[in-house]
């Protein structure tokens, strides 16, 4: 075994101290650039594998909010958004109503009164080439 | 030198390990993207347990800096709050139209009858319009009644009650002492006033002052700061007391008189003592029966609170010839709907009939009973009344003579002295 000369050792503690440094330095600059303080709303939903949602299933998809549709024509997608303001419209027997401020909509999104004056927004959804469902918001 | 670089190292690696140390034990940023704007905003990092002050704005779909202001991305407290709009209270009348305004919320269109913030800017509760106009004719300053005045200069450009615009009240350019002392401590009851000292007064100006009641204090002797988050058309009448019923002013010495006596049941509450009260005006809320105009404003400037005030004893029990006016719902747009939505203690259906006063404004709380009598829900206490119309009883009165001081005569609940 070597004898650690004293020069050598305050050698090995500066490289050290330095070499921690740097990646302190480093991983503070990284952890600062790979922060996005404003980042914009998702607008993009995997929904996952087109099987899952057999025909004619109706799928709420509350996370977004939506509901997917499985019919004859294919998928098709109603945002839950209310126009008006943007709460989340609740499912009834005959459509959908806002919590909020009482707007109702029927099944395929028309509003039936206000106060929102636009009908519930349909979303587009993309089939991969890999058979899985992509909802848009945008 | 190999040593001071090695220390000076080592001081490098302890500086940049406590500044590390130090960004890791702050708040972890928390993120919400309000759906209304999808900007993200991080106040709940420090506000998460402020509850959604009502149903019609929750948090996650406003957001807070919609109605608060303030810097959205701001994650020290000074900077965050350096831009807010009214301090805590966004709705007071300085700040309300950027806060509570925009056609879909609040200063919507007079034809949807959503313009709420003009209704209330030019409403005798802001505008303290007939107090000022007394004041000033009663010593001198001018030789009518009508209103010049208001607390803020309004106008209205399609009134109805001939009153286009008021100046702002500015006591210190009155010559008469009265007057001016009338501004320095009459002045604490309409709605940009900060209200007086002491928890019998706690309220909020702007909006929050009816629609944020102060919560009781937990001693039971009155009430809170009013300073919690809610926003509610279930205002008790003890909202109302905190700028009624509080005592009066005296004119000689133009100063405000508290009332010194303890009111130990609801009827002295009330404490005009020269007044009187039928059951139902103690036993109820003061907006189980006065409405929205009446309270809010009807968007003209009135000269006086006796020009906005209307609904009477008859507007309920009709008059010894006359049923109530009342109207069966048919449109589910109907603003009664609207109104019961706002505070569900009625669960109103296509068809039910309901009191309308003489300028068509819904009692959406009543309901007229298949048996011709009636039936009104209590707005802030969700109780049940029923009552009859004056038709078919006892009553005598003249037709003629059916305002609210005649049926006291004989209707009137004695006080204890």
């Amino acid at each position: 075994m070597t004898d650690l000369s004293r020069r050598d050792l305050l050698k090995l503690a500066r490289d050290g101290f330095l070499y921690l440094s740097s990646a302190l330095a480093i991983g503070g600059l990284l952890r600062f650039l790979d922060y996005d303080p404003n980042p914009k709303p998702k607008t993009e939903f995997d929904l996952g594998a087109a099987s899952d949602f057999p025909l004619n299933s109706r799928t709420l998809l509350s996370d977004v909010p939506a509901v997917l549709l499985h019919t004859e024509s294919g998928f098709s997608a109603l945002s839950l958004t209310c126009t008006h303001l943007g709460c989340t419209v609740e499912e009834k027997t005959d459509g959908f109503t806002c919590p909020c401020h009482g707007s109702r909509f029927d099944k395929d999104g028309s509003v039936m009164h206000g106060p929102a004056v636009q009908h519930l927004a349909s979303l587009r959804i993309e089939i991969t080439n890999d058979d899985r469902l992509i909802l848009h918001i945008d | 030198m190999k040593k001071i670089l090695t220390i000076a190292s080592g001081l490098l690696l302890l500086t940049l390990a406590f500044a590390w140390w130090m960004s890791s034990r702050g708040p972890k940023p928390v993120e919400l993207i309000p759906t209304l704007t999808g900007q993200p905003e991080y106040c709940i990092t420090c506000h998460a347990d402020v509850p959604d002050i009502s149903p019609s704005h929750p948090t996650v779909t406003f957001g807070c800096v919609t109605c608060h202001g303030g810097e959205r991305l701001a994650l020290n407290a000074d900077l965050a709050h350096s831009t807010m709009r009214g301090g805590a209270n966004p709705s007071d009348l300085s700040v309300v139209e950027a806060s509570c305004g925009g056609s879909n919320c609040h200063s919507g269109s007079e034809a949807d009858d959503r313009n709420h913030i003009q209704r209330v800017m030019t409403s005798v509760q802001s505008t303290y319009a007939g107090a000022i106009a007394n004041i000033r004719y009663t010593f001198g300053a001018q030789t009518d009644l009508n209103a010049h005045f208001g607390i803020s200069a309004v106008t209205d450009d399609q009134t109805q009650t001939g009153i286009t615009s008021l100046a702002p009240f500015d006591p210190a350019s009155e010559t008469n002492p009265s007057i001016q002392k009338f501004g320095e401590e009459c002045l604490t009851c309409h709605l940009r006033a900060e209200p007086r000292e002491g928890d019998a007064y706690a309220r909020q100006t702007g909006c929050a002052a009816c629609h944020s009641p102060a919560p009781p204090l937990s001693s039971g002797e009155g009430w809170g700061e009013g300073k919690i988050h809610t926003l509610t058309t279930a205002i008790s009448y003890a909202q109302c007391n905190t700028c009624h019923n509080r005592g009066n002013y005296d004119l000689r010495s133009m100063t405000f008189v508290e009332r010194d006596d303890h009111p130990t049941q609801r009827i002295d509450d009330y404490y005009q003592p020269i007044a009187q009260f039928t059951q139902c005006e103690y036993t109820l809320d003061c907006v189980d029966c006065h409405t929205r105009d009446e309270a809010m404003g009807d968007g003209d400037i009135h000269a006086n609170q006796k020009s906005i005030e209307y609904v009477q004893c008859k507007t309920c029990h009709g008059t010894p010839t006359e049923l109530p006016l009342t109207k069966t719902l048919t449109d589910p747009n109907d603003i009664a709907f609207r109104l019961a939505f706002l505070n569900p203690v009625v669960d109103l259906q296509l068809g039910d009939t309901i009191i309308v006063t003489e300028k068509g404004e819904p009692l959406w709380n009543t309901k007229v009973l298949r048996d011709g009598t009636y039936e009104m829900i209590g707005k802030a206490t969700n109780q049940y009344f029923t009552f009859k119309p004056v038709m078919g009883s006892h009553c005598t009165q003249s037709g003629e003579d059916q305002s609210s001081s005649y049926c006291h005569e004989c209707h009137a609940v004695e006080r204890q002295p």
